[in-house]
């Protein structure tokens, strides 16, 4: 059985560590960028602590909705459905609280 | 023989002495202001003797950052732009000086306006902002003054010439600058807002002088009052609703999303400032369509942020960080165009 600890949860505790202990002992100057630090940390474990994403051919789909394939009302409400679903997944690693304070829709 | 000065420090002295006709007594203070990656700003408090500007003086020198990239006004473009605007009533640092004395790199020198500028302080901190409603006004106030600046009526030829359709030609750039990303530009929530946008776009518009960077963070409060609009390096002809979807944009409001204007108060008090100080009358509803652009165009810039990083031109935790502020702006893009 593996007992080391899996890389989120180094993240989270190093985290931790770094907000808790050290943050306080920097420089006001210094602050910043260990902030900076902890946001990448925190973006990183939620990386690596999700599931698969799904696949999808963004290139060929943006390509579409720029040649106005999606412009019909129906086709438009289907397309910003999709459009939703992957946002959310990137903001689910790169900023959830705005999902949580958005409600979700 | 002379020894050349190439010493920004050094030569500021030596100009100062000439343009002011008096004796530089000392310069004291060179500091470092925050100021933008592209150009760097030195505030100077200068003593001097004799000749019309006898006494001490702050001044801010403003000059090319070593790593200036070719997007931006140069320094005489930008010294011919404050002035033009400064003469137009809009809150500026008077523009003093311009010294250029090629291959040295250029400078120009102003007045140093006292107050603060970090937009995360300004949306908080009600001891600096007393009064939220006349600072917004304020702000509407002094855009309105900027968006008098037409382009037959003055002397700015590196602006080039107004587009007859503003949208338009934001769309277009806006595309090409997805595209020359590769990769990295492949995003198909920026792709619908462009394709919403060339859709609603509205008609020909008279072009005025917009300054393209003004929100929260690039400007300065004294008591709580407007005293001087910074950064004007991307300024340009464009539709005057622009500027105002710029202040206005979410992603500009600092945390501070019920005051539209800026983080700082209410849209209608900043609306009515313009109304009332020369601009059209302009609503809230009015100000979406640029609201929706105002996002692609942080987007594009945060994607060519990261790519910076990312290419390995410049290895950098706050560039790579960039990166991560796009899905916000594409989940706002979805929100401002749900049901139009």
């Amino acid at each position: 059985m593996k007992v080391e600890p899996a890389g989120a949860e180094l993240l989270r505790v190093a985290r931790d560590e770094l907000l808790e202990k050290l943050l306080p002992k920097l420089p006001d100057a210094e602050r910043y960028a260990a902030r900076m630090v902890a946001n990448a940390m925190a973006i990183a474990a939620r990386e690596l602590a999700r599931g698969p994403s799904a696949t999808l051919d963004t290139r060929r789909l943006s390509r579409g909705i720029r040649a106005g394939e999606h412009d019909e009302p129906g086709q438009a409400a289907l397309l910003r459905e999709t459009l939703r679903d992957l946002t959310r997944a990137r903001l689910a690693v790169s900023n959830p609280r705005i999902l949580e304070a958005k409600g979700n829709p | 023989m002379d020894i050349p000065v190439t010493d920004l420090r050094d030569r500021v002295q030596r100009f100062l002495g000439q343009v002011t006709g008096g004796d530089v007594v000392s310069m004291t203070g060179w500091e470092r202001l925050s100021g933008g990656a592209i150009q760097e700003n030195v505030g100077v408090t200068v003593e001097i003797a004799g000749g019309p500007c006898a006494g001490t003086h702050r001044w801010v020198v403003r000059s090319d950052a070593p790593s200036a990239v070719a997007a931006s006004h140069s320094r005489a473009q930008e010294f011919a732009l404050l002035t033009a605007v400064h003469a137009a009533g809009v809150r500026v640092p008077r523009p003093l000086w311009l010294c250029e004395d090629p291959p040295l790199p250029s400078f120009f020198v102003m007045e140093r306006v006292a107050g603060a500028a970090a937009g995360h302080r300004l949306v908080k901190d009600d001891t600096l902002v007393p009064d939220r409603d006349r600072l917004a006004a304020d702000l509407g106030e002094n855009l309105a003054r900027l968006h008098q600046v037409k382009p037959l009526a003055s002397d700015l030829p590196f602006l080039g010439s107004p587009p007859p359709q503003p949208s338009h030609e934001r769309v277009a750039a806006y595309r090409s600058s997805l595209d020359s990303l590769g990769a990295s530009g492949v995003n198909p929530v920026l792709e619908w807002g462009l394709r919403w946008c060339e859709r609603h776009a509205g008609g020909a518009v008279e072009s005025v002088l917009l300054h393209r960077d003004y929100r929260t963070g690039n400007y300065l409060v004294h008591e709580g009052r407007l005293a001087a609009v910074l950064d004007w390096e991307f300024a340009g002809w464009g539709d005057a609703l622009e500027d105002i979807g710029w202040f206005f944009a979410r992603c500009w409001r600092f945390g501070q999303a019920a005051r539209v204007a800026g983080g700082i108060g209410p849209a209608e008090a900043f609306l009515e400032g313009y109304a009332g100080a020369g601009g059209r009358r302009v609503t809230l509803g009015e100000t979406r369509y640029w609201q929706v652009m105002a996002h692609i165009r942080w987007a594009v810039i945060a994607l060519q942020q990261a790519e910076r990083h990312r290419s390995g031109a410049q290895s950098s935790l706050e560039l790579a960080l960039t990166a991560h502020i796009v899905p916000e702006l594409e989940w706002e893009i979805l929100d401002l165009t749900e049901d139009a």
